[in-house]
Protein backbone atom coordinates (compact mmCIF):
# COMPACT_ATOMS: atom_id res chain seq x y z
CA UNK A 1 0.00 0.00 0.00
CA UNK A 2 2.31 2.51 1.05
CA UNK A 3 5.20 3.54 -2.27
CA UNK A 4 8.62 4.14 -1.71
CA UNK A 5 8.15 7.70 -1.40
CA UNK A 6 5.56 7.07 1.23
CA UNK A 7 7.48 5.70 3.14
CA UNK A 8 10.06 8.72 2.78
CA UNK A 9 7.55 11.20 4.12
CA UNK A 10 6.39 8.96 7.11
CA UNK A 11 10.19 8.75 8.37
CA UNK A 12 10.53 12.12 8.02
CA UNK A 13 7.47 12.82 9.34
CA UNK A 14 7.76 10.63 12.70
CA UNK A 15 10.79 12.69 13.36
CA UNK A 16 8.51 15.54 14.14
CA UNK A 17 7.21 16.00 17.22
CA UNK A 18 3.80 16.86 16.17
CA UNK A 19 3.13 13.64 14.37
CA UNK A 20 4.89 11.73 17.34
CA UNK A 21 2.39 12.79 19.90
CA UNK A 22 -0.46 12.62 16.98
CA UNK A 23 0.34 8.81 16.65
CA UNK A 24 0.51 7.95 20.69
CA UNK A 25 -3.06 9.23 20.63
CA UNK A 26 -3.67 7.15 17.99
CA UNK A 27 -2.66 4.58 19.75
CA UNK A 28 -4.31 5.29 22.57
CA UNK A 29 -7.73 5.53 20.87
CA UNK A 30 -6.99 1.90 19.35
CA UNK A 31 -6.23 0.62 22.73
CA UNK A 32 -9.66 1.97 24.07
CA UNK A 33 -11.63 0.68 21.42
CA UNK A 34 -9.82 -2.84 21.67
CA UNK A 35 -10.40 -2.21 25.73
CA UNK A 36 -14.59 -2.00 24.99
CA UNK A 37 -14.69 -5.05 23.21
CA UNK A 38 -12.64 -7.00 25.46
CA UNK A 39 -14.04 -6.02 28.82
CA UNK A 40 -17.93 -6.68 27.09
CA UNK A 41 -16.61 -9.56 25.79
CA UNK A 42 -15.49 -10.92 29.40
CA UNK A 43 -18.74 -9.52 31.55
CA UNK A 44 -20.63 -11.60 28.47
CA UNK A 45 -18.73 -14.48 29.96
CA UNK A 46 -19.27 -13.51 33.47
CA UNK A 47 -16.30 -12.14 34.34
CA UNK A 48 -16.62 -9.61 37.76
CA UNK A 49 -15.77 -5.99 37.53
CA UNK A 50 -13.01 -7.02 40.32
CA UNK A 51 -11.95 -9.44 37.68
CA UNK A 52 -11.64 -7.72 34.74
CA UNK A 53 -10.20 -4.72 37.30
CA UNK A 54 -7.14 -7.61 37.58
CA UNK A 55 -6.34 -8.06 34.34
CA UNK A 56 -6.47 -4.87 32.71
CA UNK A 57 -4.37 -3.56 36.45
CA UNK A 58 -6.36 -1.04 37.29
CA UNK A 59 -9.00 -0.10 39.82
CA UNK A 60 -12.27 -1.85 40.11
CA UNK A 61 -14.07 1.76 40.46
CA UNK A 62 -12.09 2.84 37.22
CA UNK A 63 -13.21 0.19 34.40
CA UNK A 64 -16.74 0.38 36.12
CA UNK A 65 -16.88 4.09 35.72
CA UNK A 66 -15.79 3.85 32.62
CA UNK A 67 -17.47 0.69 31.05
CA UNK A 68 -20.85 0.04 33.00
CA UNK A 69 -22.52 3.02 31.44
CA UNK A 70 -21.67 2.04 27.51
CA UNK A 71 -22.78 -1.23 27.90
CA UNK A 72 -25.91 0.24 29.01
CA UNK A 73 -26.10 2.04 25.98
CA UNK A 74 -25.27 -0.44 23.44
CA UNK B 1 -16.70 35.89 19.51
CA UNK B 2 -18.84 35.13 16.80
CA UNK B 3 -20.17 38.39 16.16
CA UNK B 4 -17.28 39.70 13.97
CA UNK B 5 -17.83 36.00 11.73
CA UNK B 6 -18.64 36.53 8.08
CA UNK B 7 -21.53 34.48 7.06
CA UNK B 8 -19.21 32.21 5.61
CA UNK B 9 -17.29 31.88 8.51
CA UNK B 10 -20.12 30.82 10.30
CA UNK B 11 -20.87 28.64 7.58
CA UNK B 12 -17.81 27.11 8.32
CA UNK B 13 -17.80 26.49 12.30
CA UNK B 14 -21.47 24.91 11.47
CA UNK B 15 -20.60 22.15 8.68
CA UNK B 16 -17.70 21.29 10.72
CA UNK B 17 -19.83 19.82 13.21
CA UNK B 18 -21.39 17.57 10.63
CA UNK B 19 -17.79 16.76 8.84
CA UNK B 20 -16.39 15.63 12.11
CA UNK B 21 -20.08 13.45 12.66
CA UNK B 22 -19.63 11.81 9.31
CA UNK B 23 -16.18 11.08 10.10
CA UNK B 24 -16.80 9.33 13.15
CA UNK B 25 -14.84 11.61 15.51
CA UNK B 26 -15.96 12.50 19.01
CA UNK B 27 -14.65 16.12 18.61
CA UNK B 28 -14.56 18.46 16.23
CA UNK B 29 -10.69 18.59 15.43
CA UNK B 30 -8.72 21.35 13.23
CA UNK B 31 -9.11 18.74 10.34
CA UNK B 32 -12.33 19.01 10.17
CA UNK B 33 -12.60 22.75 9.82
CA UNK B 34 -10.51 22.37 6.93
CA UNK B 35 -12.68 20.14 5.74
CA UNK B 36 -15.87 22.43 6.18
CA UNK B 37 -14.06 24.99 4.63
CA UNK B 38 -12.64 23.69 1.52
CA UNK B 39 -16.25 22.55 0.98
CA UNK B 40 -17.35 26.34 0.76
CA UNK B 41 -17.58 28.99 -1.21
CA UNK B 42 -15.82 31.66 0.35
CA UNK B 43 -12.37 33.32 -0.69
CA UNK B 44 -10.49 30.34 1.84
CA UNK B 45 -12.20 28.04 -0.16
CA UNK B 46 -11.29 29.75 -3.70
CA UNK B 47 -7.58 29.74 -1.61
CA UNK B 48 -7.70 26.34 -1.14
CA UNK B 49 -8.16 25.27 -4.48
CA UNK B 50 -6.03 27.85 -6.13
CA UNK B 51 -3.28 26.24 -4.04
CA UNK B 52 -3.87 22.93 -5.12
CA UNK B 53 -6.30 21.18 -2.84
CA UNK B 54 -9.21 19.09 -4.08
CA UNK B 55 -11.89 18.19 -1.52
CA UNK B 56 -12.66 15.23 -2.17
CA UNK B 57 -9.24 13.62 -1.82
CA UNK B 58 -8.46 15.66 1.28
CA UNK B 59 -11.52 14.38 2.70
CA UNK B 60 -9.61 10.94 1.59
CA UNK B 61 -6.66 11.39 3.21
CA UNK B 62 -8.05 12.88 6.31
CA UNK B 63 -10.12 9.33 6.96
CA UNK B 64 -6.81 7.53 6.08
CA UNK B 65 -4.66 9.54 8.89
CA UNK B 66 -5.33 7.59 11.67
CA UNK B 67 -3.63 4.20 9.77
CA UNK B 68 -0.66 6.19 8.54
CA UNK B 69 -0.22 8.10 12.35
CA UNK B 70 -0.39 3.98 13.66
CA UNK B 71 1.95 3.08 10.40
CA UNK B 72 4.12 5.43 11.48
CA UNK B 73 4.56 3.54 14.95
CA UNK B 74 4.50 0.02 12.91
CA UNK B 75 0.92 -0.86 14.27
CA UNK B 76 -0.98 -1.89 10.98
CA UNK B 77 -4.44 -0.93 11.54
CA UNK B 78 -5.13 -3.48 9.12
CA UNK B 79 -4.07 -6.17 10.52
CA UNK B 80 -5.66 -5.33 14.26
CA UNK B 81 -8.47 -4.35 12.59
CA UNK B 82 -8.40 -8.01 10.90
CA UNK B 83 -7.66 -9.88 14.22
CA UNK B 84 -10.69 -7.43 15.88
CA UNK B 85 -13.70 -8.50 13.53
CA UNK B 86 -11.99 -12.88 13.73
CA UNK B 87 -12.69 -12.15 17.57
CA UNK B 88 -15.64 -10.19 17.43
CA UNK B 89 -17.74 -10.27 14.45
CA UNK B 90 -17.46 -7.60 11.42
CA UNK B 91 -16.99 -4.30 11.71
CA UNK B 92 -16.06 -4.79 15.55
CA UNK B 93 -14.01 -1.67 15.39
CA UNK B 94 -15.40 0.23 13.76
CA UNK B 95 -16.31 3.79 15.71
CA UNK B 96 -20.09 4.48 15.81
CA UNK B 97 -21.46 8.00 14.91
CA UNK B 98 -22.12 10.40 18.18
CA UNK B 99 -25.34 11.54 18.48
CA UNK B 100 -25.81 15.19 19.66
CA UNK B 101 -23.92 18.29 19.46
CA UNK B 102 -19.70 17.80 19.36
CA UNK B 103 -17.53 19.81 21.13
CA UNK B 104 -14.48 21.71 20.11
CA UNK B 105 -11.29 19.92 20.67
CA UNK B 106 -8.53 22.36 22.44
CA UNK B 107 -6.44 22.59 19.17
CA UNK B 108 -10.14 23.42 17.06
CA UNK B 109 -10.89 25.63 20.10
CA UNK B 110 -7.16 27.98 19.68
CA UNK B 111 -7.87 27.41 15.58
CA UNK B 112 -10.48 30.34 16.13
CA UNK B 113 -8.74 32.62 18.38
CA UNK B 114 -5.52 32.27 16.26
CA UNK B 115 -8.03 33.18 13.40
CA UNK B 116 -9.04 36.19 15.38
CA UNK B 117 -5.52 36.71 16.23
CA UNK B 118 -4.66 37.07 12.53
CA UNK B 119 -7.35 39.49 11.82
CA UNK B 120 -6.44 42.00 14.49
CA UNK B 121 -3.13 41.66 13.55
CA UNK B 122 -3.82 43.23 10.36
CA UNK B 123 -6.24 45.91 11.80
CA UNK B 124 -9.65 43.74 10.11
CA UNK B 125 -13.07 43.74 12.32
CA UNK B 126 -14.25 40.87 9.65
CA UNK B 127 -13.69 37.02 10.37
CA UNK B 128 -13.88 35.12 7.37
CA UNK B 129 -13.49 31.55 5.91
CA UNK B 130 -9.93 32.42 5.36
CA UNK B 131 -9.26 34.04 8.58
CA UNK B 132 -10.54 30.35 9.67
CA UNK B 133 -7.75 28.47 7.47
CA UNK B 134 -5.41 30.99 8.89
CA UNK B 135 -5.66 29.30 12.15
CA UNK B 136 -5.82 25.99 11.08
CA UNK B 137 -2.25 27.07 9.92
CA UNK B 138 -1.33 28.49 12.78
CA UNK B 139 -1.85 25.12 14.94
CA UNK B 140 0.64 22.78 14.50
CA UNK B 141 -1.65 19.85 14.38
CA UNK B 142 -0.24 16.58 12.05
CA UNK B 143 -3.65 15.23 10.38
CA UNK B 144 -3.63 18.94 8.86
CA UNK B 145 -0.26 18.94 7.83
CA UNK B 146 -1.20 14.91 6.16
CA UNK B 147 -3.24 16.06 4.70
CA UNK B 148 -1.72 19.17 3.07
CA UNK B 149 1.28 17.27 2.59
CA UNK B 150 -0.71 14.33 0.46
CA UNK B 151 -2.32 17.17 -1.89
CA UNK B 152 0.88 19.04 -2.52
CA UNK B 153 -0.05 21.62 -0.74
CA UNK B 154 3.05 24.32 0.14
CA UNK B 155 1.53 25.57 3.71
CA UNK B 156 3.49 28.70 3.40
CA UNK B 157 2.21 29.32 -0.46
CA UNK B 158 -1.57 28.70 1.40
CA UNK B 159 -0.81 31.12 3.98
CA UNK B 160 0.43 33.80 1.06
CA UNK B 161 -2.92 33.20 -1.38
CA UNK B 162 -4.56 33.44 2.32
CA UNK B 163 -3.27 36.67 3.29
CA UNK B 164 -4.06 37.97 -0.18
CA UNK B 165 -7.58 37.08 -0.84
CA UNK B 166 -9.77 39.67 -2.46
CA UNK B 167 -6.38 41.75 -3.61
CA UNK B 168 -5.77 39.53 -6.65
Amino acid sequence: MASPTDAVATAAAADDPATGLRGVRALRELADRLEVLQVRAARDRGWSWQEVAEALGVSRQAVHKKHARSRKET
Amino acid sequence: MFECFTDEARAVVVRAQDVARAAGADRIEPVHLLLSAAAGTGPGAGALRAAGLDADRAAASAAAAEATLLAGLGVDLDLVRERAEQSFGSGALDTRSRTGRLRFSGAAKRVLHEALRAEVAVGSRRLDDASVLLGVLAVRDAVVAAVLRDQDVEPLDLRRRLTTRGAA
